[in-house]
């Protein structure tokens, strides 16, 4: 809501500077986003003195001047051809800037000149009637300036950011009022001519149908008006608001919209079919071609305003295009309603339309200022557009508005509140906003009909707050029970996670929850695939962003993308956030999920070091730490199937012989879909499983007494034999006093023959009670490798 | 006379040896006078011609001295010993090091978890809750029918099935109040959605919402607790100022604004030139809420409060863009090691 300073003042003494008034009101609740002057953002209108006129032969009619606003010569061609001379210092705007009649100008040509700008009237510079000459500034005005600065000529427009329930500031009356609600300044009496509330004898009919949706209608009937420009006050004042002249009959409706906060609407009274006027349902399939041009199929929720035949408008939302009042109209009929807000907000919404008069109905406006809304129309209706008759004011009001009775005892205010405001400052308080009957330790409390926000004693309570000023109440701490319950684990667990992937060097990232359901397309997922099974975003912002995740896959993918193409060519990245499955019930499954990405090299280029490609067991020694330190037994089991992945570098991770997760390299045809120029691995690990056996516990080892004893293995194997095996088979063999076996060495190539490979285990012993002498050692050892050797038909090296 | 040779020698001796300044030098020094055919055991050969007495002081004399002559040799080994290390020539330290790199977490991340630390230090739960929301524990229980306009204030993604995307941590006091008795205090921190983007809306951001109800909690309490709040957050020196203003479900409501950090409340761009910077709403719950949840509002009270965290991300490190966030760039994820 724009309010300028000007109009203000006409309803109030203000005593303070713009700002300090902006101050107020944001310190009251009605937040001010900005002070501005709408002159100066119409752009650069600058003062220029014309050098040289030409007149070209090829333009006829049309004068091309030379013009300087003291730093650069432009040309500026002007029709207006007998008003221009040289010397002559005249207002130009500019290129790229906006004139008073909302129009904006660029740079124009004309056969092979150019016009740099528009030279402005009067009326194009907002301010004064005149158009047809050219706004001539003094001699002396120094070039380039403003003319508005020039002129000595400024606004000052407070914007307003109110919020839903105070429609009642939605005026300049009712910015007027909580300004003095605020302040206690002086507000200014509103009066009007007795002649104005009489009037001839109405001629048509009205009657409100649907009770439910009207509350209360008035409308009168106006003579021979003359439909045309609005005088030049009238129309500053709208575009002060940001709002464009229409003819005066419009513009009046959108003043007094403005000005009281009251929607009117104008009927051309000849195009209402036997002059009757129904407040009704609207019919099933009935239909209007409304002022924006669209046709509208209204239900039976729609109210609206028809005659005897037909919907003239969607009531208090928008008018239809032939009911209007129009240059031809001769007689209009001028409506002041109120309607349900819930009404219009509903059928605004159904049809995707918010004008200035439904956001105002929506609000709520005040019951009383119907009246005063169409008196003061009425004054504007004889003033400017001349009528010549007019009919005694028709208020149909079956049930009167009655506000409520709110009770507010001193206990609760001071309960609420924690401290206590002397009685004498809450009663003067309430007594801005309503009655006020003071008792025994409470008030009762009548708001103001345009108060309708306030209904219960809470809202009282902020009323006192606000208006004895939040910044007054003291600041305290809390009495409370000392008690907290510690973190949930899924909380301390995600702690757990990123801190472990942190050290490891890994990057957290956060997208978003939403995906494109191309990416599944590209990852290939099978058609029975669950996590095809997707919840959609009705109204979403993109098709890229039209469904709920049920994989991070996509996510890591895009992300490394975006890296990739700026620069980083290596990344380590994990995400950890919910993915969406639907269920039965209206709510989904929102299973937390971590996921991790591994791009590029193990190291950039640096002297110390050669870099290598991140491969499979980077990913797998990363994966193991981390399950490690979560103290969760996973295991890896070669080869996932996710369709994504390469078969032969991929694990599934099973946790309790379910599947929790997979591991691996991205295949390649997946990363041109991505986009990926390069190598990367991924895993995806459902963390509701891990959460479910997650337990902060560490297994002390304390340092060994005797010391062990190591001797290694080396043995040639057919290639196909996995080392795992070799390592499951020995440890069930569960060998006395053998400590950890681990492969130190694999040799593939010559000596060895093509499918053999060479393989060193190191085998560590230790007993618990004594240190074990060599010749134990021996003994087990020998026996323990020919176990092997014949298991896997090894030979020695 | 022997007796002044040996006299002259020891003055020889220690002079020589105060010259030795390698290993070589040392083993000849060594070698020369207490090897085996060294000078010393020369002169003590010689000795035998004197008499008994002599030979009894002279041997004595030259056998304390090859004794001194083995420990000053041994500290004078060490110390050419220490010297040597030195001696190798300095490498070139102009070179980095060998790195192993941290990872970091994300900014976001570790703003809620400050966040989420300063509450709990005074004693709040923190909580969680579902991202896809009914309408009715988003708006409905919440005091926002479906018929109001504050549903304008926040653009609701709907789900083909009916059911949002939450558009506000604000739910998980309705799901918190069924769940729990009170008194309580929780917080509940996660991510939230509506139909939004541009440099300073992200259709998915994060909030924390806050929610305390007891016997006595009043507004000067909200008021301690949001200051507490802030100054922990953004410094001692903070300052706050409290504004009226509107949300359905509290009554009466309240936006927090500090001084803007960026211009030292002088003006600037960002704070749109008036030198406050809007950090959080809140609010006295309203009854309208508490009737939803059958909290008697004659026994509890309590307020609420909700707060963007890119916001005070943004605030916090200076950060102008909001995409920036979810970009999640290599650079920017960098700066927050």
């Amino acid at each position: 809501m724009r309010v300028p300073i000007s109009w203000l003042s006409e309803f109030i003494d203000l005593k303070g500077s713009p700002e300090e008034i902006a101050e107020i009101l944001t310190m009251g609740g009605i937040e001010v986003g900005s002070i501005e002057d709408p002159y100066e953002n119409l752009g650069e209108l600058v003062a220029v003195k014309i050098l040289e006129v030409l007149e070209p032969e090829e333009l006829k009619e049309i004068a091309l001047c030379k013009v300087t606003d003291g730093k650069e010569v432009y040309t500026v061609i002007t029709t207006a051809k007998d008003q221009v001379k040289p010397g002559l210092v005249l207002g130009l705007v500019k290129p790229g800037s906006t004139t008073f009649t909302f129009q904006k100008i660029e740079i124009k040509h004309i056969k092979k000149y150019q016009s740099y700008g528009m030279f402005l009237s009067p009326y194009e510079a907002g301010i004064g009637e005149e158009k047809d000459k050219l706004l001539i500034l003094p001699e002396d005005a120094p070039l380039g300036e403003s003319i508005y600065k020039i002129l000595g000529i400024s606004e000052t427009v407070l914007e307003l950011e109110i919020t839903p329930n105070r429609g009642d500031v939605l005026s300049i009356l009712g910015a007027a009022r909580e300004l003095h609600t605020l302040t206690s300044w002086e507000l200014k009496p509103i009066k009007f001519e007795d002649y104005l509330k009489a009037g001839n004898k109405f001629k048509g009919k009205i009657e409100i149908e649907d009770k439910d949706g009207c509350f209360r209608y008035a409308g009168r009937f106006f003579a021979n008006v003359k439909v045309q420009e609005s005088p030049f006050h009238i129309q500053k004042k709208l575009w002060l608001c940001g709002l464009r002249p229409i003819n005066n009959i419009v513009d009046i409706t959108n003043y007094v919209l403005l000005e009281f906060g009251q929607p009117l609407h104008a009927f051309d009274w000849n195009k209402i079919k036997d002059h009757t006027i129904v407040i009704r349902k609207a019919k099933i399939g009935e239909k209007l071609l409304m002022l924006d041009g669209i046709e509208r199929e209204f239900t039976e929720e729609d109210l609206v305003i028809a005659d005897a035949e037909k919907p003239m408008v969607l009531a208090g939302i928008m008018g239809g295009e032939d009911s209007g009042v129009s240059e031809e109209t001769a007689h209009i009929f001028l409506e002041s309603a109120w309607f349900n807000p819930k009404r219009i907000r509903k059928s605004s919404q159904r049809h995707r339309i918010t004008t200035e008069s439904s956001y105002r109905f929506e609000r709520g406006i005040d019951p009383e200022g119907v009246i005063l809304g169409l008196l003061r129309a009425s004054e504007l209706i004889l003033e400017i557009a001349k009528a010549e008759k007019f009919s005694e004011i028709m208020d149909l009001y079956p049930k009167p508005y009655i506000a409520p009775q709110i009770l507010l005892s001193q206990k609760k205010l001071s309960k609420y509140l924690g401290f206590s405001i002397p009685l004498e400052e809450v009663e003067n308080t309430l007594n801005k906003i309503g009655w006020v009957r003071r008792s025994e330790g409470s008030f009762e409390v009548i708001p103001y009909s345009y108060r309708q926000d306030l209904k219960i004693p809470e809202d009282l309570i902020e009323e006192v707050a606000r208006i004895y000023g939040y910044e007054k109440i003291p600041t305290t701490y809390p009495k409370a029970v000392l008690y907290a319950k510690a973190p949930l684990d899924i909380i301390n667990l995600e702690n757990k996670v990123k801190n472990v992937l942190k050290s490891l060097g890994f990057f957290q990232i956060i997208t978003y929850s939403f995906i494109d359901p191309k990416s599944l397309e590209k990852l290939n997922l099978s058609h029975d695939d669950p996590r095809k099974n997707l919840i959609e975003i009705a109204n979403p912002i993109a098709s890229t962003q039209s469904v709920m995740r049920t994989t991070l896959v996509p996510g890591l993918l895009e992300t490394a993308c975006f890296n990739l193409f700026r620069e980083v060519n290596s990344l380590k990245i994990f995400e950890i956030g919910k993915v969406f499955f639907p269920t039965e019930d209206v709510l989904a499954y929102e299973p937390m999920h971590l996921g991790i990405l591994l791009m590029g090299n193990n190291t950039e280029e640096i002297w110390y070091e050669e870099p290598r490609k991140f491969d499979i067991y980077d990913l797998k020694g990363y994966l193991e730490e981390f399950f490690e330190i979560l103290k969760i037994p996973i295991q890896f089991k070669p080869y996932s199937s996710e369709p994504f992945l390469k078969k032969g570098v991929s694990f599934d991770l099973i946790l309790n012989n379910s599947k929790i997760g997979f591991a691996g390299e991205v295949k390649n045809l997946i990363l041109k879909e991505f986009d990926l120029k390069t190598n990367v691995l991924l895993a995806e690990i459902d963390l509701e499983p891990v959460l479910k056996q997650w337990e902060e516990v560490f297994k002390v080892k304390k340092p060994p007494k005797y010391p062990s004893t190591f001797r290694d293995v080396t043995c040639i194997l057919k290639r196909e034999i996995k080392i795992g095996d070799i390592l499951e088979f020995i440890k069930s063999l569960s060998v006395l006093y053998l400590e950890k076996v681990k492969c130190i060495k694999i040799y593939e190539g010559p000596p060895i023959p093509e499918d053999e490979k060479s393989v060193s285990l190191r085998f560590w012993y230790r007993a618990p009670d004594r240190t074990l002498t060599d010749e134990e050692v021996n003994e087990i050892q020998e026996d323990l490798a020919k176990k092997i050797f014949i298991k896997f038909s090894a030979k020695p090296r | 006379m022997i007796a002044d040779e040996i006299e002259k020698l020891k003055s020889e001796i220690w002079q020589e040896f105060e010259n030795i300044d390698s290993l070589s030098e040392l083993n000849n020094f060594r070698i020369k006078y207490i090897g085996k055919k060294g000078v010393i055991t020369s002169y003590l050969k010689k000795l035998k011609d004197l008499t008994l007495e002599e030979k009894k002081r002279l041997g004595k004399e030259l056998n304390q001295l090859k004794a001194d002559i083995e420990t000053r040799l041994k500290q004078k080994e060490k110390e050419i010993l220490f010297k040597e290390e030195d001696k190798e020539v300095g490498l070139d330290l102009t070179l980095p090091g060998r790195r192993v790199f941290l990872g970091a977490i994300h900014p976001l991340s570790q703003i809620i978890d400050e966040l989420c630390a300063i509450f709990s230090r005074l004693g709040f739960e923190i909580v969680t809750g579902p991202e896809i929301e009914t309408e009715y524990y988003n708006f409905t229980a919440l005091n926002i029918p479906d018929w109001h306009p504050a549903r304008d204030m926040q653009a609701t993604f709907y789900l083909k099935n009916g059911a949002i995307l939450r558009t506000h941590t604000s739910p998980m006091q309705i799901r918190t109040m069924l769940e729990r008795v009170p008194p309580l205090r929780i917080i509940a921190p996660g991510k939230v959605y509506r139909c939004d983007a541009d440099v300073r809306h992200s259709p998915m951001f994060h909030q924390i919402e806050g929610l305390m109800v007891d016997r006595e909690v009043s507004f000067s309490d909200l008021k301690g607790i949001l200051t507490y709040f802030a100054k922990e957050t953004f410094g001692e020196k903070t300052k706050v100022r409290f504004r009226p203003s509107y949300f359905p479900f509290t009554e009466p409501s309240v936006e927090m604004d500090i001084g803007c950090v960026i211009c030292n409340s002088k003006g600037c761009r960002v704070c749109s030139y008036t030198g406050w910077l809007e950090i959080l709403g809140a609010g006295m719950v309203h009854p309208e809420v508490f009737k939803a949840v059958n909290y008697d509002t004659e026994i509890w009270q309590g307020f609420a409060f909700g707060l963007g965290i890119e916001r005070i991300a943004m605030i916090k490190y200076g950060i102008d863009d909001i995409r920036l966030f979810f970009e999640n760039h290599l650079y920017f994820l960098e700066s927050f090691k």
